[in-house]
């Protein structure tokens, strides 16, 4: 099927992130992404969404340079990326929360923090700083802060990679899945967290399975299938239309309200 | 019988010592690299004949030999790494393409030790003065006490790095995480690379160690040491320095007091016995509770 609404290259801004016509195949062959285009627009938050299988981690993974697309390029500020190494992208502003956890559970707390300094590790006061900023964020990690990483809840451990991430002051985010495994109560905590990004200047792109979420607090949303866009658009464009909000509950099962 | 025993101890813990060095190296090229470095016993054996020619040609003692292997192996693994690893980024299985790939390296590296030195068993002619001292009712070897004293100052020196520096918790992060340690952005090839050239560079030391522990050695001597090497890693849990130090101890004095209780030809499969016991009984080794894969 053709996808009915692609604007990957459209829009004002340049994107700080963009994916143009990525190809990822596993083992050769079996292509898991077909022709994949999708831009983040700096201030805002884009979201991801899409039925199990349809691409989304990966779509991410190759943004980020975890995986090698086989064609199509990564472009950073409209510059072409490509093929750079994932331990690159935090120097240009942009850090990844994945959607398996990313701490070192026998590290502390701290330790796990300050691995995240590594460029810069010399630098004590810029280290010292960054701690600050983590335990700022999340006091409770500041409590914690000589814990080992792994004994923490599941929330808290979400919490520490969140003030990782955000310790580094990047600005772009880009989240997988962020409340997946978290108790509900905490998920509505994390999605106000991240709804709160663009105003501090830190463009998000969320990739997610909870559609309800994702489309609650999302500028713009792409829906991919079978590892190709499907549609995209702007919320507006989603909760407007009714094609769109029928394609939605057919593809995600989930009703968006008009 | 109790100076027989005591005699398994004091040389167990001695030769476990030498052992616990090789596991050391060996569960952190595993763990970092996800290399099963089968050529690591040759690495070790290059080691002895390394102090073998600086003392024989040049009339270096082996305690001098020791920051002469620290150096020059760890600068040849830096090189290696570069060399080697890169071409196994490229293959589907990069975990079983470096066992073949070790595994030959491990062949022609004997080969080229045969080819340098031949077959016969070489021994280093050097002798501490006194020969050997009293530990308690029994007499040890000096230059057994001088290596058993290195390897404790070089055990305590790497669990410092490992558990104290952030260059060392970065190390081990990449073995308890190898995809985060990329995502907060360290560089995991220099990482890699600098793993592999300390694995090799402690390599030469506990080569030199065997020269000076163990009466003689040949081209063919490296596989009997990765064998054991291996049996310690997985004793000790996968990517566990700790464990694997642990374990090399615990090898040491099985071996010794097996010698000591068993045959002759029995205490030869105590080794192996070790190895299926722990599979059976614990997969994730002594300290297996830390694991976390």
């Amino acid at each position: 099927m053709e996808p009915e609404r692609v604007s990957a290259a459209a829009g004002g801004e340049r994107p700080v992130l963009e994916l143009r016509a990525v190809d990822v195949a596993y083992h050769g062959d079996i292509r898991i992404l077909q022709g994949l285009s999708m831009a983040v627009r700096p201030g805002c938050i884009t979201g991801v969404i899409g039925p199990n299988g349809a691409g989304k981690s990966t779509a991410l993974r190759a943004l980020y340079g975890l995986l090698k697309p086989v064609a199509g390029d990564v472009l950073i500020d409209g510059e072409v990326v490509t093929g750079m190494k994932p331990w690159r992208f935090i120097e240009r502003g942009i850090a990844l929360v994945p959607q398996s956890r990313s701490l070192f559970n026998e590290l502390s707390v701290e330790d796990n923090l300050r691995l995240a300094c590594w460029s810069f590790r010399r630098d004590k006061a810029r280290v010292a700083e960054a701690l600050e900023r983590a335990y700022a964020q999340f006091p409770m990690l500041k409590e914690r802060r000589n814990h080992a990483a792994g004994a923490m809840s599941g929330g808290q451990q979400r919490f520490l990679e969140l003030g990782r991430a955000l310790a580094l002051q990047p600005r772009a985010l880009l989240l997988d899945e962020p409340t997946a495994m978290i108790a509900p109560k905490l998920a509505a905590e994390i999605y106000e967290f991240i709804h709160g990004l663009p105003a501090r200047g830190i463009t998000v792109l969320l990739v997610d399975q909870n559609v309800r979420q994702c489309v609650r607090i999302a500028d713009h949303v792409y829906v991919l299938e079978l590892g190709r866009n499907k549609v995209d658009g702007s919320v507006g464009d989603f909760t407007k239309d009714a094609d769109l909000r029928s394609l939605i509950a057919e593809w995600v099962d989930y009703r968006i309200d008009a | 019988m109790e100076t027989l025993v005591l005699n398994g101890l004091v040389n167990g813990l001695i030769v476990g010592g030498v052992y616990a060095l090789i596991g050391l190296s060996l569960t952190l090229l595993y763990g970092v690299l996800r290399i099963v470095n089968f050529a690591h016993g040759e690495f070790v054996i290059g080691g002895s004949f390394l102090a073998y020619v600086l003392f024989n040609s040049l009339g270096i003692a082996p305690l001098l030999a020791l920051p002469i292997a620290a150096v020059s192996f760890f600068a040849a693994g830096w090189l290696a790494y570069y060399l080697l690893i890169p071409r196994l980024a490229r293959s589907d299985d990069p975990e079983n393409m470096s066992f073949l790939m070790m595994y030959g390296l491990s062949i022609a590296l004997s080969a080229v030790m045969l080819l340098l030195f031949e077959a016969d068993s070489r021994s280093i002619d050097y002798a501490f003065s006194p020969i050997s001292m009293k530990v308690g009712p029994i007499y040890v070897s000096t230059a057994r006490l001088v290596a058993f004293g290195v390897t404790i100052v070089i055990s305590l020196a790497l669990s410092w790095f490992l558990y104290r520096t952030l260059p060392g918790k970065a190390l081990r992060a990449t073995i308890m995480n190898r995809e985060a340690i990329q995502i907060v952005g360290v560089d995991v090839e220099q990482l890699s690379a600098f793993a592999f050239a300390l694995a090799t560079g402690l390599a030469g030391v506990t080569g030199v160690l065997i020269a000076l522990v163990f009466p003689a050695f040949n081209a063919f001597s490296g596989a009997e040491y990765s064998i054991i090497g291996f049996i310690v890693v997985v004793l000790g849990g996968l990517g566990n320095p700790l464990g694997a130090l642990l374990a090399g101890i615990i090898y040491g004095l099985a071996e010794q007091l097996a010698t000591v209780f068993l045959p002759q030809a029995l205490a030869q499969i105590v080794g192996f016995a070790i190895l299926v016991g722990t599979i059976l009984v614990r997969p994730t080794g002594i300290l297996g509770w830390r694991a976390q894969r």
